[in-house]
């Protein structure tokens, strides 16, 4: 019985798994902020490479994964797959838990599987810069590992509350020589409006996508980046769900039961979406697909599923999908990565179709899993990636309550290193379990915008 | 914020010499106990605990305005402080009346903040006298306390003392409760009044993207905000005492009694002040209703026994399911749990282990709830 399940470089995936095609009825297209009709690539087009639009758009099942970005993927990948053995022994559990673990990567997370490509194809396209913003920093840093080895520029608009208080993901970006700038900052006309009125502000998530978006807009040789939420970044992730499921037929299994944390709703989709198209197919029809979200922003299962804003500011492309409301700010809770107001298209559409489900945690039982799982198997996980482990956990319980021996795999998405504040917060008691008003809120989500 | 910025600062201190006596020999209070307290062979303690709080601000450049002997004088002298003066003089056998009296002379001196040690009943007289004029900070040396002027123990109220210049004032409640009833092992308790209290803010925690909003008003601003969204016009409200909800009532133009209950159905005040038979009678139209309250005292009580006016009765007409508790973070950063003690059990339990509190704009925090059946006392646990 193996503890790791190893794959070797010749068994990586050479193709992205694009689950668009496998949809019964076609994804709802994003629509444009002005026209409310359908964005062209050419609207895009300002901003993102060629090539990524045609991802975001694609009708093909496989996309191949160019050599040069695979070249870079082979310093992490293929990631080792874990069977937690001492988990299944704290839980007293008959079923068989294994784990995909991200943290592997040179940023920690399962971040740089799509800043890799991200970069790449704005490199081939002759861009030299990109801008991007980032919250407490495990995207911004990935994207520096990535600009940095196609020799690009790379921008970042940090939060300026991160950029004060957790300065380590700020110094790593700039080791791998990105520059790296508190959010809001003077060097954009969003930024300057916000300082003028608000000169002490801390910043938000919204503001710097704001900057990066006007940066990127406004410089010929400069494109954005996003690390989550859109088609392209979903494709980009379906390497660990590929892998996984070439890891786990080595131990001659499939899974029962697939488990991953969603914000934006990449990591999941990265896990899942290898086996929902299985699901879809009808190849497995049983496959339980379980996003897990915060209960303080828990827009798959409390929010509405409709046409929203992507970002607070209302600039971007209006998206079909699962939200609390583009103007709702979450709370300040650890697990930053999962504090979006929306969620992936892909992820909503497949939600709501039934094809995946959603379960919501506080944040104190999600840390409570997350010191059960440093102490049974030693890693100590990202708060994000601990929900996803909280969800395993109970999955895992169910089945020592009915006695059946499933098989769980749960996407281990990055370590908490740098989080280490958090479980000192938790530690002493000072965490609070925000929670999304959801009951009382619902009458007052009428402000949406209205589809077309 | 509205903080405390005197550069020479003059602080009224007095100690309830007979606060916490009752406590060790089973008196749950003193007030007219004195007499059984030594009886009983209790000896005083807070000029000890109220020692323990000013040792480590003996060196500090302040100056403090006393009462003679065990009313303050003793305790200062003994924790090696030199610049005070007695202004008020107070004869051994101490009493309610001379601590207002004290208090009294505080205000006519102008002092920046009163620190007193005792408990609840002392932290009761002193507010008679100064309400909301002067700051309060108590020493916790009673056998109560309820309210919640208090500072954690004599250590943390020394560092509040120390950081004066940085310490926030905020309406915190001054909590009656009847020493007769607690006695019998009843908790009746009921809002005395709302005084201002020196504390020192909330070591924000910082998340990814935001800090926590680190000014309570503008939390309860934000509270009443989202309320004037979900309200409904079909709805009777019934708004329980204190700030937030006078702040939810501000928001949507009404002016509300800070300890009253006040009833308010499409933005339009129904009744001030309202008892229960008022409440009933509204209620027994058969309307839509809603409870909206706010955790009170230190202890974070939602629905104590004194909280008469919103009786079991109108508590079940209501139904659970349509009690909207509200707090500030700040509050609930300190009361760690929430409590229900209605005297109806079947109606504590309906409550269910936690509760939603709303908490700011369109967000809340799960937060548990201690009945006393699940306590070994009397009163509520810390």
């Amino acid at each position: 019985m193996k503890t790791k399940i190893l794959l070797d470089e010749g068994e990586m995936p050479r193709q992205w798994y694009n689950i668009l095609p496998d949809l019964p009825t076609p994804l709802d297209p994003p629509l444009h902020p002005a026209t409310r009709k359908p964005v062209t690539p050419d609207d895009l087009h300002a901003i993102f490479p060629m090539e990524l639009i045609r991802q975001e758009m694609s009708p093909m099942r496989h996309i191949p994964i160019p050599e040069e970005v695979v070249e870079i993927l082979r310093l992490w990948r293929p990631s080792p797959l874990y069977r937690a053995f001492r988990l299944e022994k704290a839980l007293k559990t008959p079923a068989r838990i294994y784990y995909k673990y991200e943290g592997v990567s040179p940023p920690g997370s399962h971040k740089p599987n799509t800043a890799v490509a991200q970069a790449y194809y704005n490199m081939k396209e002759g861009i030299e810069r990109i801008a991007t913003e980032t919250g407490a920093g495990q995207w911004g840093s990935a994207l520096a590992f990535a600009t940095c080895h196609f020799d690009l520029d790379c921008t970042i608009y940090m939060v300026r509350s991160s950029y004060a208080q957790k300065p380590y993901r700020k110094i790593m970006m700039q080791v791998w020589g990105a520059e790296c700038f508190p959010s809001p900052s003077t060097r954009t006309n969003a930024g300057k409006a916000i300082l003028e009125k608000h000169p002490d502000t801390s910043g938000s998530l919204g503001i710097a996508i704001s900057e990066a978006v006007e940066d990127a807009a406004t410089h010929k040789n400069t494109n954005y980046s996003l690390g989550s939420v859109l088609n392209h970044v979903c494709l980009h992730q379906t390497v660990v769900g590929q892998e996984a499921k070439e890891q786990l037929a080595k131990e001659e299994v499939y899974p029962d039961v697939v488990v991953g944390c969603v914000g934006g709703g990449s990591n999941f989709a990265g896990i899942s979406f290898p086996f929902a198209g299985d699901k879809l197919k009808g190849k497995h029809k049983d496959v339980d697909l379980v996003a897990v979200e915060p209960a303080a922003c828990p827009s798959l299962t409390k929010g509405v599923y409709t046409y929203d804003y992507g970002d607070v500011a209302g600039l971007t492309p209006l998206l079909k999908m699962y939200t609390l409301g583009h103007d709702f700010i979450p709370p300040a809770i650890h697990a930053g990565g999962l504090r979006y107001h929306g969620a992936s298209p892909l992820v909503s559409r497949l939600v709501h179709d039934g094809v995946m489900r959603a379960v919501a945690y506080h944040q104190n039982e999600v840390f409570e899993a997350a010191q059960l799982f440093a102490r049974t198997d030693g890693i100590i996980i990202a708060p994000e990636t601990a929900h996803a482990l909280k969800g395993t956990i109970d999955e895992a319980l169910k089945c020592r309550e009915s006695g059946e021996e499933k098989v769980i795999l749960f996407n281990n998405s990055g370590h908490g290193n740098f989080d280490l504040s958090a479980y000192d917060a938790y530690l002493q008691g000072k965490l609070e379990d925000y929670e999304y008003p959801a009951d009382l809120i619902r009458e007052s989500l009428a402000h949406l915008p209205k589809g077309p | 914020m509205e903080r405390i910025s005197d550069p020479c600062i003059r602080i009224g201190f007095l100690v309830n010499p007979i606060a916490g006596m009752g406590g060790r020999v089973a008196l749950k209070g003193t007030d007219g106990q004195f007499a059984e307290a030594v009886r009983r062979g209790a000896t005083p303690v807070s000029t000890n605990r109220a020692t323990t709080a000013l040792r480590p601000i003996r060196d500090l450049p302040l100056f403090f305005l006393t009462c003679s002997g065990e009313m303050g004088e003793n305790a200062l002298r003994e924790s090696g402080i030199k610049d005070y003066r007695i202004i008020c003089q107070c004869p051994s056998r101490s009493s309610a009346e001379d601590t207002r009296r004290a208090c009294h002379d505080f205000m006519n001196e102008g002092v920046s903040l009163i620190l007193f040690c005792g408990g609840d009943g002392t932290a009761r007289d002193v507010f008679s006298v100064v309400e909301d004029h002067i700051p309060i900070l108590g020493i916790p040396s009673g056998v109560k306390m309820y309210s919640a002027v208090f500072g954690v123990n004599p250590v943390a109220c020394a560092e509040i003392v120390t950081h004066l210049n940085e310490a926030v004032l905020r309406d915190s409640e001054v909590v009656d409760v009847d020493e007769e009833a607690y006695r019998r092992g009843m908790l009746a308790t009921r809002i005395f009044g709302f005084a201002r209290v020196p504390v020192l803010p909330l070591k924000t925690q910082v998340g990814k993207q935001i800090f926590d909003e680190p000014d309570e008003e503008l939390a309860k601003k934000a509270i009443a905000l989202f309320f004037s969204e979900i309200l409904r016009d079909d709805t009777l409200y019934i708004l329980g005492a204190g700030t937030t909800t006078a702040e939810i009532a501000s928001n949507l133009g009404i002016e509300k009694t800070l300890l009253g209950i006040d009833v308010i159905k499409g933005k339009v005040l129904l009744a001030r002040d309202a008892d229960e038979r008022t409440l009933l009678s509204f209620l027994s139209h058969g309307e839509k209703a809603k409870i909206v309250v706010s955790p009170l005292g230190a202890q974070g009580f939602i629905f104590g026994r004194g909280t008469q006016t919103v009786s079991p009765v109108v508590l079940n007409q209501v139904g659970v399911e349509n009690v909207i508790v509200v707090a500030t973070p700040h509050k609930l950063a300190e009361t760690r749990m929430l409590y229900v003690d209605t005297g109806d059990e079947a109606l504590d339990r309906a409550f269910g282990d936690s509760v939603l509190v709303i908490s700011g704009y369109r967000m809340g925090q799960r937060k548990r709830i201690l009945h006393p059946t699940t306590s070994n006392q009397g009163g509520p646990k810390h």
